[in-house]
Formats: structure tokens, C-alpha cells, sequence
């Protein structure tokens, strides 16, 4: 990790803004810019402040930069972006993307993005990802002559092909390790958004019994009126039921940070994912090759022996209609040769192209999962801390009104 | 005239002027010289006189020395009774469920420990039911009408919302029973009631029932308070002060029980949700390897919170809620104390203003309108005591039930930090190279 760009410069997305302008069709939109700010670590240790370079790029900015680097490298788990849409929201967040709050969560978000792509030891190398970090104007052009579009279409267009074969992954050998990583992916996928279901759930109605409580502090306060000795104590009690009810504000707004890390892993489950499925792909180009090449070496074996083993419309027509000339016979066997020879240079490099992709992906998947459990772990002490300042935080209020109580 | 003192019905042989009773006496004139009223205690002749009595014409009860009467209240140096002076100790324990052919129904143990002489036994031990607690509850309020009683739980429950034989609603129960006895203990003048010395000590409560249901068919009265049907003009102003007072307050516990209830409903919603919360990160850590045990303990803690949370809940139902509506419902009754007195001073005032329309020579009132201002005045004095004892033992009470509400809230989030505490270290562990 020694080379890596997180090391040698300091990014940030340090400010979001709302912009309008005119899109692809000339309607006017309103949209949010974010500032990325970029500064060499090197030239600081020499107690010289570096300039900061930056420049400002919109949300679709980035989703075309992620899209890039995952045609690019279909063997590495690509970090996710924040999402594009607020999701699992609980009652009093906003699903607005225009809120102020779901805007500095996902300034927040697109930050650690960059910053994991940055620390990514294949990643950061890409002078694509550069480009983006510091050349404002034009960028998109250089992106899409990178031709990176056709590697997203050629994709897509073997997945449709292999869907309407109705290929599956059993006719695959040895790759129980992707299956088992495939059913891992899916797995956490459900489980995490479920887990971000039942959390909204929860938060709301955590919401719920806090600001109930809200009602004693105005009952308290009339009751006091009434009162001679016990008034004062109700009322002092009554402010602690207040201060009580508004704590949940921040609890929750905090709790937000735990959901986005929860989410960032919910979004990196479809990128393991994705990197089974080009596997997948790979797997099943490669087995249509083969496929190819064993039905030609035994077409030229019928020609050049006469027999005829598998059914073809050809060798029936020939039957039917008579064979043909020994020239002609020639001829083809001479086409097919030729293709024979490619195809099984083509299968080679194939199957090299297969082995290096298991290799590289494996590695990287290797890297993914310890950089999962760290963070997971991380997340959920940084969870359990959030529940004990809670704790302590109500504790510390019940006992101020339990002081006031008896005082009446 | 004053005579013998009227023996107790369950006194010993002893009479009462040979006991050193500081209350002791059924006539003014009998009073040593160390009870003799000072001179501006001056009070009207007849009290205990024998014909105190409502204007329904039920008598007042004045069979113990320490019958109705301001004087009484006043030599009282000290209303409340401490710990050194107690002599009556009343509790309520040990429900027993009674299955019989026609209804099944709870008894409660009623145990009384006492030195007073009207108790021939210094200890006794009964069984009673809520009914016969209605009973009694309703025999005191016959029986002393200038005086607050204390509440009773609420008679009714819907069949079938409520189990009337849960381990909870008994208890809760026995608790305001309990509540409710103490509150007599403590009168100085309602623990001196015979209703309430032949229910802490008969046997047989029914017989005694049964005896009184006769005296009162002999004397044609209604068990019910009849108002005289005169209407008062004007409250006085202490009067009209606290039952504003009481307006209000029976208005707030009202806000306060419904938002009691409230939270107790967000809560329990809430729990519902951590229930499904919990298991989910189980099922996560069933899919991870390194993750698993964090995970499950991330599981068991959101457990541990559920059922602190589950006591917190019902600790606040059984506890907390029983005891507000108990306030309500003696707010209430308050209320029609005062409605009665209301009735007793417009009696008097309608009587006066028709003895003043007869033009009847001035200087002698008539006994009947004397009569009537005695009783004015003893209820007007009987009511402000037993309001001020009334407004100290709320403050006491409400002091103690909040108290106890931040106290169980904050046992709550105590057991939660002790459960999330616990599991730091769990999350922090390194795994062991395997």
C-alpha cells in the first residue's frame, strides 16, 4: 500500500451546493454540486502548506466514474456509492433528496467513496480516477473514449444470451468457491436490508416514546401553578421531561451514521456480486467455446472420414440430395481446419484470461472481506457506544427529576 | 346533662374515666383540667352531644370517645402520627383464590397488631373480601360524613380485558387495599370507627352486616345520603378554594394518567419492533465467520434491553397507574364532602332566614337553628383538618410515586448499559491466528 494515492494526497469533499442548469434537453434542474478538494501529503512534512486544488463535480459525475471502474476492472469489488435516493428512511427523516440533512450524509458518503478507491492498491493507479480528482473540464470525454461503454454492453449482452440459454452456474467445475461467494452476496444483501428495515422501524417508535414524555414537562408546569410546596419540585422536574423528549433529536441523527455504514456494505454485497456473475460470464463464454470447437473438430472429422456421427441439416440434406464433390469436400475441411486453429488459440488464451481473472478477483475478494470485518466491527462498537451514551444520557436526566421530586 | 360515660361495646371491664386516654371523654363537662378548652376555643355545648345527627336524621356516630368534634382535632398536638405514639397496625397480605359452587372469588388476610383498649386482643388475623371492604367503605361514609375516606380500587373490571385472577391484578389490588386500610389507621378519628373495629376483628363479618342492615330498616332510613334539597347561596371562600383546587387536579392526574398510558402503549410498540430487531443480527452472524460472535452478541444485548424494557413497562401499569387513578377517584369523593357540607350550611342558612322573616322575639334562637350551626360548624372544622392531612399525605404519596417512576426508568437504563457495557470487550476482541 505503499504506492497507494490515499498516502500521497489528501481528498476531501468538503462542500455541496445547490446548482441549476440546463440538461440533456434543455430543461431547466435544480441539482447538487459537491467540492472535492485535493492537496499533496508530501510537500506538508516539509512545513510548507501545499495548495489545495479542487473542483466541483455533480452526483452523476461520480456514477459515471464508478461505471468506469467497474468495466475496468471486473475482477476487483468496486466501493458503491451512497445511495442514490434516500432509502429506509423512518418517519421524521426527509426522503428528499434536496434535504439539507440526506445532502451532508451523502457529502459524507462520496468522500469515503473516493477515499476507498484512493487506498485501493490496483484502484488508485487508474489515471482515469486522477483525471477526475483534479482536471475539472472534459473529463467526461476522456472517460468515454476510454470505450468503456462497449465493455458494459458486451456484458450485458452475454448475460441476456446466457439467460435465454438458461445457462447455470451447475455445469461449472471447480468454481464452488464463486457459487458459495454468490450465495454469501445475496445473503447479506437480504439480511442487511432487512436489519435497515426493522432499524427505521425501531427509531421511529423510539422517536415515539421520547417525545411523550415531552407532555409531562406541560402538565407538570400546570400542576405546579396549584401547588404550595410542591410546586417548585414538579415544576424543575417537568423542564428535565423536556430536555428528555428533545434528546432523541441527535440520538437518532447519530444513529443515521451507523445506518450509511450499514448501507455502504448493503451496496458492496451487489459488487461482490458482480464480480461472481463476470465470472460467471467468463465461465460460460468460455464452455460456448469449447462447445464450438469440439462440434467443428468433429464436422471435419465426418467430412474427412464420410461418417456421419451427430445429426447435422447439412449432413441430411447431403443424404437427401446427394453428397458432394471431393473438391468441395476439401474445400471445407480446409475452412474448418482453419478454424479449428483459431479457436483453439482462442480457447488458450481463454482459459488464461479465466485463471488470471480467479487469481486477480480471488486476491481481491482476500482483501475485501478482511477490509469488511474490520469495518463491521468498527461499525458495531461505534453502535454499542452510541447506546451507552444513550443510556447514560437518560439515566442522567431520570436522576435530575428524581432530584426534584424529592424536593416537593 | 352529663352522664356516665356510655360503654364501649367491646371495652374492657375499665370504665372510661379510669383511662389515662387522652381523648377521653363523651362530654364537655366531664374534661379535666388538663383538657380544659382554653378560652378562645369557645365551642358550642353540644359537642358529642348525643343529638348530633344529619339532617337525614341518621345519627352520628359517637360511640367512641373520639367522636366528631373540633375540640378533639385541636388538642391534637400532632396530626400525624409517628412512629413513637403508633398504636394500630393494619396490613394486608396473602391472597387466596376460593372456588365455590356458585362464585369463585379472592380473600385477602387482614392482620392487626394494637395496645388501643377498644381492641380486646392485642393482635388479630382475618379474612375479607373486596366486597367487604365496599361494605365498610360505605358504612364510614354513613357514619362520618364531615370526614374525607380514603378510595377504594375501582369495584368494576371488564370481564375478559382484564383477568380479575392474574397474579398482577391481585396484587395491584392488595396494594391499594392495603393503601386504603393504612389511610384509616392513620385518622384520628375514622380508626376509632366501630364499623372499622368489628372489621379488622369479627369472625363472622357477615352476621354483623346483617345486624346493621336491620337497625337501619328499623329506623326507615335510606342507606343513601338524601340532600335536604336547599340550595346554598354562596361557598365560602375556602370552601369554594378548594374545590376549585380539586377541579383541577382530578384534571391533571387525568392528563397525566393518559399520557402514563401513552408511553406505556409507544413502548410496548417499540419492544415489538426490538423483538424483531434482535434476531436479525442473529441471522447475520450465522452467515460470517469472524463477524459471528460480535454479531451474536449485538443479538443477545437488543435481547437483554427487551426485557428490561418488558419490566419497566409493567412495572409502571402495576405500579404507577393503579395509584393515579386512586387519586382521581378520591378527588371525587372529596368533592361530594363538599357538596354535602354545601347542604348542611344551606340548611342552616334556609332556616335562619326564616326564623329572621317570623319576627319572633330576637334575643332567644330557636334550639332547632342552633342545632343547625353547630353542625355548620363542626363539619366546616372536621373538613379543613382532614383537608390539610389529606394535602400532606398527597404530597408525601405523589413525592413517593414519582419518585418511584425516575426510579424505575432509571433501573431500566441501567440494566441496558450494563448490557451494551458488557459486550464492548466481546466486539473489541482480536480473533486468534486459527
Amino acid at each position: 500500500m505503499e504506492d497507494c494515492l490515499a498516502k500521497k494526497m489528501e481528498i476531501t469533499v468538503s462542500e455541496a451546493e445547490k446548482r441549476t442548469g440546463r440538461n440533456a434537453v434543455n430543461m431547466q434542474e435544480t441539482y447538487t454540486a459537491y467540492l472535492i478538494e485535493t492537496r499533496a501529503v508530501e510537500s506538508q512534512s516539509e512545513g510548507q502548506c501545499a495548495p489545495v486544488d479542487s473542483l466541483w463535480r455533480r452526483y452523476s459525475e461520480f456514477e459515471l466514474l464508478r461505471n468506469y471502474l467497474s468495466a475496468t476492472y471486473p475482477h476487483i469489488v468496486v466501493p458503491p456509492l451512497p445511495e442514490k435516493r434516500a432509502d429506509f428512511v423512518w418517519h421524521k427523516l426527509s426522503a428528499d433528496n434536496m434535504d439539507p440533512d440526506f445532502v451532508e450524509r451523502r457529502r459524507i458518503g462520496l468522500e469515503n467513496f473516493l477515499l476507498r478507491v484512493a487506498s485501493h492498491p490496483v484502484l488508485c493507479q487508474d489515471k482515469i480516477f486522477y483525471s477526475f480528482l483534479t482536471q475539472e473540464g472534459g473529463w467526461k470525454e476522456i472517460v468515454n473514449e476510454t470505450g468503456f461503454q462497449l465493455k458494459v454492453i458486451t456484458v450485458i449482452v452475454c448475460l441476456m444470451t446466457a439467460v435465454t440459454q438458461k445457462y447455470s452456474n451447475k455445469h461449472l467445475s471447480g468454481c464452488l468457491r464463486f457459487t458459495e461467494l454468490k450465495h454469501y452476496s445475496d445473503e447479506l444483501q437480504s439480511v442487511i436490508s432487512h436489519l435497515l428495515r426493522v432499524r427505521a422501524r425501531v427509531a421511529d417508535r423510539l422517536y415515539g416514546v421520547y417525545k411523550v414524555h415531552g407532555n409531562y414537562g406541560r402538565v407538570f408546569s400546570e400542576w405546579s401553578a396549584i401547588e404550595k410546596e410542591m410546586g417548585d419540585g414538579l415544576q424543575s422536574a417537568g423542564h428535565h421531561m423536556d430536555v428528555y423528549a428533545a434528546s432523541i433529536d441527535d440520538i437518532l441523527e447519530e444513529e443515521e451514521h451507523y445506518a450509511d455504514q450499514l448501507k455502504e456494505y448493503l451496496f458492496y454485497a451487489e459488487a461482490l456480486r458482480a464480480v461472481c456473475r463476470k465470472h460467471e460470464l467468463m465461465q460460460y463464454d468460455l464452455e460456448m467455446a469449447a462447445q464450438d470447437l469440439t462440434s467443428k473438430k468433429q464436422q471435419c472429422e465426418e467430412l474427412a472420414t464420410g461418417t456421419v456421427r451427430t445429426f447435422s441439416l447439412k449432413g441430411m440434406t447431403s443424404k437427401l440430395f446427394g453428397q458432394e464433390t471431393p473438391e468441395q469436400r476439401e474445400a471445407k475441411i480446409k475452412v474448418l481446419e482453419e478454424q479449428i486453429q483459431e479457436g483453439e488459440e482462442q480457447l488458450k488464451s481463454k482459459n488464461l484470461e479465466g485463471r488470471d481473472f480467479v487469481k486477480s478477483a480471488w486476491a481481491d475478494i482476500e482483501r475485501f472481506k478482511e477490509q469488511k470485518n474490520h469495518d463491521l466491527k468498527e461499525a458495531l462498537i461505534s453502535y454499542a457506544v452510541m447506546q451507552i451514551s444513550m443510556c447514560k444520557k437518560g439515566i442522567q436526566v431520570w436522576t435530575n427529576a428524581k432530584e426534584c421530586f424529592s424536593k416537593m | 346533662a352529663a352522664g356516665a360515660p356510655k360503654p364501649l361495646p367491646s371495652s374492657g371491664p375499665k370504665s372510661l374515666r379510669e383511662m389515662p386516654h387522652p381523648l377521653a371523654t363523651s362530654s364537655s363537662e366531664e374534661m379535666g383540667p388538663a383538657l380544659t378548652p382554653s378560652p378562645d376555643l369557645l365551642l358550642p355545648r353540644s359537642i358529642a352531644d348525643k343529638d348530633l345527627s344529619l339532617p337525614n336524621g341518621t345519627p352520628v356516630d359517637t360511640s367512641s370517645p373520639a367522636s366528631s368534634s373540633s375540640l378533639l382535632n385541636r388538642l391534637q398536638l400532632d396530626d400525624d402520627l409517628d412512629g413513637e405514639t403508633r398504636d394500630l397496625f393494619v396490613t394486608v397480605d396473602d391472597p387466596k383464590k376460593h372456588v365455590c359452587t356458585m362464585e369463585t372469588y379472592i380473600t385477602y388476610r387482614v392482620t392487626t397488631k394494637t395496645t388501643r383498649a377498644e381492641f380486646d386482643l392485642p393482635e388479630y388475623s382475618v379474612r375479607r373480601r373486596y366486597q367487604d371492604f365496599d361494605w365498610l367503605r360505605n358504612k364510614l361514609e354513613e357514619s362520618q360524613p364531615t370526614h374525607l375516606i380514603p378510595p377504594l380500587p375501582e369495584k368494576f373490571v371488564v370481564k375478559g380485558v382484564v383477568d380479575r385472577f392474574s397474579e398482577e391484578f391481585v396484587e395491584t389490588r392488595r396494594k391499594a387495599l392495603d393503601k386504603f386500610l393504612k389511610r384509616i389507621t392513620d385518622h384520628p378519628v375514622l380508626s376509632f370507627n366501630e364499623h372499622f373495629n368489628v372489621f379488622l376483628t369479627a369472625k363472622d363479618l357477615n352476621a354483623y352486616k346483617k345486624q346493621g342492615m336491620a337497625l337501619l330498616s328499623k329506623m326507615g332510613e335510606s342507606v343513601k345520603y338524601v340532600t335536604g334539597g336547599y340550595k346554598l347561596r354562596s361557598r365560602p371562600l375556602e370552601f369554594a378554594a378548594i374545590g376549585e383546587y380539586l377541579d383541577t387536579f382530578s384534571l391533571k392526574l387525568g392528563t397525566i394518567d393518559r399520557i402514563a398510558q401513552r408511553i406505556i402503549k409507544e413502548q410496548l410498540e417499540y419492544l415489538v419492533e426490538l423483538r424483531e430487531y434482535g434476531p436479525v443480527y442473529s441471522t447475520w452472524g450465522g452467515l460470517e465467520v469472524e463477524l459471528s460472535e460480535p454479531l451474536e452478541g449485538v443479538s443477545a444485548c437488543i435481547g437483554n434491553c427487551c426485557t428490561a424494557l418488558e419490566e419497566l413497562s409493567e412495572d409502571m401499569t402495576e405500579d404507577f397507574l393503579p395509584v393515579l387513578r386512586e387519586y382521581i377517584l378520591y378527588s371525587e369523593s372529596m368533592k361530594n364532602v363538599l357538596k354535602k357540607r354545601d347542604q348542611v350550611q344551606a340548611e342552616y342558612e334556609a332556616k335562619l332566614e326564616a326564623v329572621a322573616l317570623k319576627k319572633e322575639d330576637r334575643p332567644k334562637v330557636p334550639t332547632d337553628v342552633e342545632k343547625c350551626q353547630d353542625r355548620v360548624e363542626c363539619f366546616n372544622a372536621d373538613l379543613k383538618a382532614d383537608m390539610e392531612r389529606w394535602q400532606n399525605n398527597k404530597r408525601q404519596d405523589f413525592r413517593q410515586l414519582l419518585m418511584g417512576m425516575a426510579d424505575k426508568n432509571i433501573q431500566y437504563y441501567e440494566k441496558c448499559l450494563t448490557a451494551w457495557e458488557s459486550i464492548i470487550p466481546l466486539l473489541q476482541d482480536k480473533p486468534e491466528a486459527k
